[in-house]
C-alpha cells in the first residue's frame, strides 16, 4: 500500500471494521507513511475524546440478548393467546351454526326476540340524545355557581391596586353553550401553566368601597351612554384627570391594604373614590349639556 | 317656444320671491349689528344665561333692569319664569334666550347659540351663566353660578355667594364675599381677598391637576382639596377658624403671619417632610392608632423595633407605649417650655416600599384655629410672612 489512506478508511480501520489482510497492510502503511501516521494519531484522538466524553453514556444498561429473548417469548406467549381464541371462536361458531339450524316455530319465535331487541336499541338511543337537557333542567343552578378567586392576601405580597385601576368583577358562570344548555364538565387545561390567562381577579373590597365602585360604574355608563360623542377638547381633559386620579386611587388603596387597621389609610383611598365621582359627575353634566339647572 | 317662456317667467319670479325673503332676513340679522333687549326686573332677581359657545360677560350696575346685547346673535329673547304670573310687575325670574342663525329656526333648542353675549344686571342680582367654550368674566352681583367646560372664568364682586366650575379651565375669584364653592378638574384655582358675609358662609374649593391658590380668605372654614395639585394659602387665619386641606400628591403651603395661633392636626407620609417656621407644641395626647397586624407582629421582635406607625416625639407618649414608639432622634423639651421645632423629622420606616402615615398633633400659639392636613404624597410647610 503506498497510497495514503482516505479518513473513512482509518476511522474503519479504528473500529475493527476491516478485514484480516487489510488490517495488516494499513498497519504497515501506517508504520511506514509520516502523514497517515500522523493523520491516525489525530482520528485516535477525537475518538478517546468522544469516548471520554460518552462514557456516562455507554455505561448504561443497552438491551441485550437475554431483554431480546424476553421480549421474543412475550411475543410468542401472545401470538398463543391469540391462537386459543380463534379455537374458541371456531367451537362458538359451530355453537351459533347449531343454533341457527332451526325449524319453522323455532324461526318466529327468534323473529320475535328481534323486534323486541330493536324497539329497546331505539328507546335506548332516544333516551341518551335527551340525557343532557333533562340534566340542565333538573339542575338549573348548577351553572350559576359563582366562582369567585380570592385574590392574595396582602402578606403574600399581592398588590393588584398598584397594577392599576381597580375594577369591580362579578362572579363569573360557567361557560354556557350557544343553545342555553351546560356542559356536564368543564374543560380542564393540564399544561404547565394552568393558571386562566385573562380571567379578572375580583379585589378583596373594603367596608364601603363597593358603593362608590357602584357609583362611580353607574357614572361612567351615563357618560358613555350619550348620544353625541364627546368633543375632543373634553375628552383630553377628562382622560388626562382621570388617570391622575385612578393613579391616586390605586396608590391610596395599596397603602389602605397594607395598613389594613388604619382608618386614616381607608380615609385617604375613599377621598380618591370621591374625587372621582366628583370629576365624573363633572364630564356628566359637562356631557348633557348642563342646561340651565332649573 | 311658448312653454320655454312660460317657464322662463315663472322661474325668474320664484328667484326674486328667494331673494327677497333672503333680504328680509338680513335686516333682521345683519352681521355685526348689535342686537339688545332688556326688561325690568326686580332688585333681587335671578338671570339665567346660557349658550354653547362664546364668551359671556356680566356685570351689575344700579338699575333694576336686565340688558343683554350681542353682536353674533340674531334674536334675543327673555322668559319669564316667575312664581307669579303678574306680568305687570317686574321679573324675580329670567331666562335670557339668545338665539342665532342655527337655532333661531326652532327656539325650543336651548343653550345651543353660538354668540358673545354681554349683559347687565342689577348688583342685588344672582346670576347663572354657562357656556361650554368660551371664557366668563362677572363682577359686581350678589350671587354667581357661572360653569365652562374649557374656558376660564374670572369673578370679582359677588357680595353673597359663588359657585363656579370648570373642566380644563381656570377660575379666578377676587373681592367677594359670602359662600364659595369653586372647583375645576385641569384648571387652577386663583383666589384673593375674599371674606364671609355670614357666620355659616363656607369657602370650598377642589381640583384634580390644578393648582389651587388662596389669598387673604378668612371665611371661617376653608376646605381645600386636590388629586394632584399644590395647595398655597397665605394670609392670616380666622380667629376660630377651622382649615382643611387634602392632596394625595403635591405640596402644601401655608404662609401666616408670624403671630398666628393655630392648632395642626397633620396626617402626611412618613416619607415627606413637615417643615415649619413656626414654634410648635406637640401635645400631649397624640396617641398612634393600633398597629397593622400584617406589620407589626408581636411575636417578631424584628418586625416591633422596624414599626412604621407614627412615632410620637413626646416623652409622655414614649413612656406610655414605649414598644410601639421608636424614640425620636432628638430629644424634645417639654410642652410647657415652648420649643421650636422646624423642621420636624421622623425616623424612616426600614422597610422598603411600604407606606407609612404619620401623624401629627401640634399647636401654635393658644391655638386658636385648627388646622387640618391630610397629605398622602406631598411635603407640608409652615411658613411665616
Amino acid at each position: 500500500m503506498t497510497r495514503c489512506l482516505d479518513e473513512a478508511k482509518l476511522q474503519s480501520y479504528f473500529d475493527g471494521e476491516l478485514s484480516l489482510d487489510m488490517m495488516e497492510s494499513i498497519t504497515s502503511h501506517l508504520a511506514s507513511c509520516v502523514t497517515c501516521a500522523a493523520a491516525a494519531r489525530e482520528l485516535e484522538e477525537e475518538s478517546a475524546l468522544v469516548m471520554a466524553a460518552l462514557a456516562a453514556e455507554f455505561e448504561t444498561s443497552v438491551p441485550t440478548e437475554s431483554l431480546r429473548q424476553r421480549i421474543d417469548a412475550a411475543v410468542l406467549g401472545e401470538r398463543l393467546a391469540v391462537a386459543e381464541a380463534t379455537q374458541k371462536t371456531t367451537g362458538l361458531a359451530a355453537f351459533f351454526s347449531g343454533l341457527l339450524n332451526f325449524g319453522t316455530q323455532r324461526s318466529l319465535g327468534y323473529a320475535s326476540l328481534a323486534v323486541v331487541i330493536a324497539l329497546a336499541a331505539i328507546l335506548a338511543v332516544v333516551k341518551l340524545r335527551s340525557t343532557p337537557q333533562e340534566l340542565a333542567v333538573k339542575n338549573p343552578e348548577q351553572g350559576k355557581t359563582p366562582i369567585v378567586v380570592e385574590s392574595p392576601s396582602p402578606e403574600k405580597g399581592s398588590n393588584p391596586a398598584a397594577t392599576g385601576p381597580v375594577a369591580v368583577v362579578e362572579p363569573q358562570k360557567t361557560t354556557e353553550n350557544p343553545n342555553g344548555t351546560k356542559p356536564r364538565y368543564q374543560p380542564v387545561n393540564f399544561t404547565a401553566n394552568a393558571a386562566p390567562k385573562a380571567t379578572p381577579v375580583p379585589v378583596k373590597l373594603f367596608p364601603g368601597e363597593r358603593s362608590y365602585l357602584q357609583t362611580i360604574a353607574k357614572l361612567d355608563s351615563t357618560i358613555k351612554s350619550g348620544k353625541k360623542g364627546m368633543r375632543p377638547a373634553l375628552q383630553v381633559e377628562y382622560e388626562r384627570n382621570l388617570a391622575v386620579v385612578d393613579r391616586a386611587i390605586a396608590a391610596t388603596r395599596n397603602a389602605a391594604k397594607s395598613n389594613p387597621n388604619d382608618p386614616d389609610a381607608a380615609d385617604f383611598m375613599f377621598a380618591a373614590y370621591q374625587s372621582k365621582v366628583d370629576l365624573l359627575n363633572t364630564i356628566a353634566d359637562a356631557r348633557l349639556g348642563g342646561g340651565r339647572g332649573h | 317656444m311658448k312653454l320655454f317662456a312660460v317657464c322662463a317667467v315663472a322661474g325668474l319670479i320664484l328667484s326674486l320671491a328667494g331673494a327677497t325673503l333672503a333680504h328680509d332676513d338680513k335686516t333682521k340679522t345683519q352681521p355685526g349689528e348689535k342686537v339688545e333687549r332688556s326688561l325690568p326686573v326686580d332688585v333681587e332677581a335671578v338671570v339665567t344665561l346660557c349658550v354653547a359657545s362664546g364668551t359671556l360677560k356680566v356685570r351689575g350696575w344700579d338699575k333694576n333692569e336686565v340688558r343683554v346685547r350681542s353682536l353674533d346673535a340674531t334674536q334675543i329673547d327673555f322668559r319669564r319664569i316667575d312664581k307669579t304670573k303678574d306680568t305687570s310687575k317686574p321679573a324675580s325670574r329670567v331666562d335670557v334666550m339668545v338665539l342665532n342663525k342655527e337655532t333661531s329656526t326652532n327656539p325650543r333648542i336651548d343653550c345651543q347659540a353660538i354668540a358673545d353675549v354681554e349683559m347687565e344686571v342689577p348688583s342685588g342680582a344672582t346670576v347663572q351663566v354657562q357656556t361650554r367654550d368660551g371664557d366668563i368674566a362677572i363682577a359686581g352681583v350678589a350671587g354667581a353660578y357661572a360653569g365652562s367646560q374649557n374656558g376660564d372664568i374670572t369673578i370679582e364682586r359677588a357680595t353673597k355667594l359663588v359657585e363656579a366650575g370648570s373642566v380644563g379651565g381656570s377660575i379666578l375669584l377676587k373681592d367677594s364675599s359670602g359662600r364659595v364653592n369653586l372647583s375645576s378638574a385641569g384648571g387652577g384655582v386663583e383666589v384673593m381677598n375674599v371674606r364671609a358675609s355670614t357666620d355659616e358662609d363656607t369657602f370650598e374649593v377642589g381640583t384634580v391637576s390644578g393648582d389651587i391658590q388662596l389669598e387673604r380668605v378668612s371665611n371661617a372654614k376653608v376646605t381645600a382639596k386636590t388629586v394632584n395639585g399644590t395647595v398655597t394659602m397665605s394670609g392670616p387665619l380666622a380667629k376660630s377658624g377651622s382649615y382643611g386641606f387634602t392632596n394625595m400628591a403635591g405640596d402644601i403651603v401655608l404662609a401666616m403671619p408670624h403671630d398666628a395661633s393655630f392648632q395642626l392636626n397633620a396626617k402626611v407620609s412618613e416619607k415627606h417632610d413637615i417643615v415649619s417656621d413656626f414654634a410648635l407644641k406637640y401635645l400631649s395626647d397624640a396617641t398612634p392608632p393600633p398597629p397593622p397586624p400584617g406589620v407589626l407582629k408581636p411575636k417578631s421582635p424584628e418586625m416591633k423595633s422596624k414599626s412604621p406607625e407614627m412615632k410620637s416625639k413626646s416623652p409622655e407618649d414614649k413612656s406610655k407605649a414605649p414598644t410601639k414608639v421608636t424614640p425620636a432622634p432628638k430629644p424634645m423639651p417639654a410642652p410647657k417650655a415652648g420649643p421650636v421645632i422646624a423642621p420636624i423629622t421622623v425616623e424612616k420606616s426600614s422597610m422598603p416600599g411600604h407606606y407609612v402615615l404619620r401623624r401629627v398633633t401640634a399647636i401654635c400659639g393658644s391655638g386658636d384655629a385648627t388646622i387640618s392636613i391630610a397629605s398622602f404624597g406631598g411635603t407640608v410647610r409652615l411658613k411665616k410672612i
